[in-house]
């Protein structure tokens, strides 16, 4: 283990380390643009062959939540597009140099190692399909009987009339949309999954979204992988939307 | 190398939306990556709870009355104009409707207010090239 260059003696007490990222330990790793929470430098702390990057930072540089979630943002947007890089949760911090190497890094080097072999050469998307909702209760509708019948009889009467109705109504409503969302959801999966070395669903409350999921893509698969969704936004158009966000470091799966 | 293109292929149905602010960036990051037992942890506890809790799927009544409410608003039968075309209609015109309102609840608390919708229509900026490395 070896301490950074131009390491100061340990200075305990308000100052610490903060962690980015797990990368693979590589000589010119870092560049020199790229800068940490208070655009301190970036510096790396090695163990056999992976590497923490770090940058020193005291009590009042991780008081402003908004510097540091940007800048830990960037760092890891930052070693991501110049390689391979384990990203770490937001707001980690170690007492000084000598704790991240003995206490990180050296007693999980060897998984480390292997979650960095599982994300090289690829890159994390994700994706959120949403029902475009006029189209979808329209169809909703066409498609029930008893929700048309619901909504006839509802839509004439005041606001303060007719309650027992309108909850009926939204329930049988909300039904038949969790039954299309996970049909339409599959439809989306089908059709990326060929290209997808891995994926993790999200959950969520909105409840326009019928799927959101974060996919993690071969460079050599990327262009098939677009060209698939291309193809089931413009299928699906006229009743859900497709957005893509990325490429992107591998939040989703590194564990933690 | 990666050679990134930013042109847009094929109909131009897949939205690609750039990348617009803190907002983005919190919800993509908070809760995700590796957790060191380490000796300091910034306080984010309460916004973690907020942000997994707004995750839970609820069925509730507030939710069965706006779709009810949603449904009633539809116009459908217009005069002479059948289904398929009310509905092209209904999208040239219709308003999109936000996220819920827990996540920008929290969005607010770590940006300040200024939550930016992601927009549609441009390309997503990419990663610069990266170094493939062989593996030894």
């Amino acid at each position: 283990m070896e301490p950074s260059p131009s390491a100061d003696a340990a200075n305990v007490g308000t100052e610490g380390v903060y962690v980015y990222g797990i990368v693979y330990a590589e000589a010119d790793r870092l560049t020199a643009d790229l800068r940490g929470i208070c655009e301190q430098p970036l510096e790396l702390i090695s163990s056999d062959s992976v590497a923490a990057v770090v940058s020193r930072v005291g009590d009042a540089d991780l008081s402003n939540r908004r510097e540091l979630l940007t800048a830990h943002a960037r760092v890891v947007e930052g070693l991501n597009a110049t390689g391979c890089v384990v990203p770490v949760r937001v707001g980690q911090v170690m007492p000084d140099h000598q704790a991240v190497a003995a206490e990180l890094l050296a007693p999980s080097t060897e998984h480390f190692h292997g979650l960095l072999d599982a994300l090289l050469g690829r890159d994390q998307f994700i994706v959120r399909a949403m029902y475009n909702e006029p189209a979808v209760l329209a169809e909703v509708v066409q498609a029930s009987p008893e929700i048309a019948r619901l909504r006839e009889r509802t839509r004439e009467l005041p606001e303060d009339v007719g309650h027992a109705d309108r909850l009926r109504l939204g329930e049988l409503v909300a039904n038949e949309l969790d039954y299309r969302r996970r049909g339409d959801g599959a439809i989306v999966m089908d059709a990326v999954s060929p290209y997808v070395a891995a994926h993790v669903m999200h959950e969520g409350t909105d409840v326009h979204r019928l799927l959101e999921a974060a996919f993690l893509v071969d460079e050599d698969c990327r262009r098939g992988f677009e060209d698939a969704l291309e193809a089931i936004a413009e299928a699906m158009s006229e009743r859900v939307r497709i957005q893509l966000l990325g490429p992107m470091p591998p939040y989703d799966f590194v564990g933690g | 190398m990666t050679v990134t293109s930013t042109q847009r292929r094929g109909g131009g149905y897949l939205e690609r939306p750039a990348p617009s602010g803190l907002a983005d960036v919190v919800e993509l990051i908070l809760d995700k990556g590796i957790v060191i037992d380490a000796y300091v942890r910034v306080s984010l506890v309460g916004i973690e709870l907020l942000t997994i809790d707004a995750r839970i799927v609820i069925a509730s009544v507030d939710t069965y009355l706006r779709f009810a409410e949603a449904t009633n608003r539809l116009d459908l039968y217009e005069k002479g104009k059948d289904l398929p075309e009310v509905i092209q209609e209904m999208q040239e015109g219709g308003a999109q409707k936000k996220t819920s309102g827990a996540i920008k609840g929290v969005k607010k608390a770590i940006t300040g207010g200024d939550d930016d919708e992601g927009s549609s229509g441009r390309p997503a900026k990419k990663s610069s090239s990266r170094r493939r490395r062989q593996e030894a």
